[in-house]
């Protein structure tokens, strides 16, 4: 049902050219290279984002794409999301898509057995660490990458091998913390381990279904789409992709975090309360 | 049903929430105690971070504590004066306790401290109860008339300056020793989320020497106020209050905390002591093991700071 939807959207957007010209088109900085058009049916309501800036990349509209949600909403009822991502390329071309949570600092800490009790004695920082990272591609990544593009398309260990280390450590040490960052983000689903594989149908339409786990970092999350042809990256589009908490939860989360003292204050009231009440209805049954 | 928990940043499903709160108030409603000792490592256990555990478990018990202090003020078994000096205690522990939380957040040992504090309390308490139960039920058994024993014995409470007058209490002792208890409990209850009646209950008995009418009142008293310490400073300081965490283990502990009444009423005290005991032994030993064992993986992560 939700990928005939899909097929329909594409093939309209496809089919609609004009409907592009509708949306505010960006401007590119001046002096910058062309930017490829930001592509989806028009109306969707999201505004268009500021373009990459790829060197090398020409001005072809040859790639469109579009999310099936405008923004991930953590809602009271959240528990981890899957968001499609769909679109229309120029055959031929392969298509490669990156989304990539907001960098951050992140500490790893690490356990060793101590008088027989396992306690974290080591910590290591890293900058720059994506707070999400996942990558599809519609052929055998490795094979496109080897071919070269431009360092541009970082799979997810070239991707981790860029991260700072806060301090000094030495070498290998860093690299089994690194590791580890990489084995706690998987374990919470927020690395995704496998490539996705971008299906491509009818020689120019593709989908990918991009996981998000219900431990989502919210900030804003960046989604590129890459049409490669002989190992080059002849078209890019990118989307940002809102991650936030929204309704009730992000009220008290906002709440919680600037007027921490009225929370509390409010979270005692409201246990004094239920306890009361609650207390003395109970004590009635 | 799942529900998304907005400070914990994670969706739990509500029923396992509602259940440990029922737990927790069926422990509240039979021995007396918050049960808190036993929904902080259980909220742990299934994913929780320990810092929104212990900070909304506090919250909890705020409503656990005003719930039974309604029925006891009613009868008229809170002795105020005692509750007071207490609190004074109570007041400058768990506030000292929040900023010590903060502390061991921050280096990364807050979990480990947690653990090992539950470890140590639950089994010393836990022995010393089953100990005390045991031997209550072999002499009963062995002799039925025999008179009980005495109820507190005199010295360190009667050597230390400071002397006040505990009318409720029949008591005339120093008020340092109630202050100091109250400050340890304040600490236990900010790093542990707990009221601390498992520790301050038998503590009032067997070293304050007070009356067994007045204890549970007094010490939910001074729970009420040290909780809602603990809820407001972890709230101003760390953030990590979840109310609708909160919120749903004080409906099941509203629920739980009745049933728990009627079930006590139909056991005899050392059958119920001996039960207690062996259930927060359990409780520590499931503890202690989880660190023993080798764990699934040695990493972790520890805060996310994004950078301006």
């Amino acid at each position: 049902m939700r990928r005939g939807l899909v097929l329909v959207a594409a093939i309209l957007a496809f089919a609609m050219p004009s409907a592009q010209a509708q949306g505010p088109r960006v401007e590119p900085p001046p002096g910058a290279v062309p930017a490829p058009t930001i592509g989806g049916p028009a109306g969707s309501g999201v505004p268009p984002s500021v373009p990459p800036s790829i060197p090398g990349v020409p001005a072809t509209p040859d790639l469109v794409v579009d999310l099936s949600q405008a923004r991930v909403s953590i809602t009271s009822a959240f528990q981890g999301e899957n968001i499609l991502l769909f679109g229309m390329f120029d055959p031929p071309g392969e298509v490669v898509v990156v989304v990539q949570g907001p960098a951050a600092r992140d500490t790893v800490l690490r356990k060793e057995r101590f008088l027989g009790l396992w306690l974290n004695t080591g910590r290591q920082a890293f900058d720059d660490v994506p707070a999400y990272y996942a990558i599809a591609a519609s052929q055998p990544l490795q094979r496109m990458l080897a071919r070269g593009t431009g360092g541009e398309i970082l799979s997810l260990e070239d991707r981790m091998a860029s991260v700072r280390s806060v301090g000094s450590r030495d070498h290998d040490d860093l690299i089994r913390f690194r590791l580890g960052l990489v084995e706690v983000k998987r374990r919470e689903g927020l690395y995704p381990a496998a490539i996705g594989q971008v299906t491509v149908q009818a020689g120019r339409l593709f989908r990918v279904d991009l996981p998000f786990p219900s431990r989502l970092p919210e900030g804003v999350y960046e989604v590129r789409a890459y049409l490669l042809r002989d190992g080059k990256i002849v078209a890019a589009v990118s989307r940002p992709l809102p991650v936030g908490k929204v309704g009730f939860s992000a009220q008290l989360a906002g709440w919680a975090s600037h007027e921490g003292e009225l929370y509390g204050l409010a979270a005692i009231l409201m246990a004094v309360l239920v306890g009361w009440f609650g207390g003395a209805v109970m004590r009635r049954i | 049903m799942e529900i998304y928990l907005p400070i914990a940043e994670q969706s739990m499903n509500i029923f396992v929430l509602l259940a440990l709160g029922g737990a927790a108030g069926l422990l509240a409603g039979m021995f007396g105690v918050g049960g808190g000792f036993l929904a902080t490592p259980l909220l742990i256990f299934v994913g929780i971070p320990p810092a929104v555990a212990v900070a909304s478990q506090a919250n909890q018990v705020v409503a656990n504590s005003i719930s039974s202090l309604q029925v006891q003020w009613r009868r008229g078994n809170v002795d105020l004066r005692m509750g007071l000096v207490l609190l004074l205690g109570g007041m400058i522990g768990s506030s000292g306790g929040v900023w010590l939380f903060t502390y061991l957040k921050r280096i990364g040992q807050i979990d480990f401290v947690i653990a090992v504090t539950y470890v140590v309390m639950l089994s010393t308490i836990g022995l010393l109860m089953l100990y005390e139960s045991l031997s209550t039920y072999l002499r009963r058994r062995r002799n039925p008339e025999a008179p009980r024993g005495k109820l507190h014995t005199h010295y360190l409470v009667h050597r230390l300056p400071l002397k006040l007058r505990f009318y409720k209490s029949k008591l005339y002792i120093s008020a340092l020793l109630p202050v100091g208890l109250g400050f340890v409990i304040g600490i236990l209850s900010a790093i542990l989320g707990v009221g601390g009646g498992f520790v301050l209950v038998p503590a009032m008995i067997y070293v304050l020497g007070m009356p067994t009418t007045v204890v549970i009142g007094t010490s939910n008293f001074q729970i009420l106020f040290v909780a809602a310490n603990v809820t407001f400073l972890q709230a101003a300081t760390n953030g990590t209050v979840d109310v609708v965490l909160a919120l749903l283990l004080i409906l099941g502990g509203v629920v739980g905390a009745p049933i728990g009444a009627r079930l006590a009423a139909k056991l005899p005290g050392v059958v119920l002591r001996g039960l207690m005991a062996v259930l927060v032994l359990a409780v520590a030993t499931e503890l202690l093991f989880e660190l023993l064992r080798t764990p699934s993986s040695v990493y972790s992560l520890g805060s996310r700071e994004v950078l301006p």
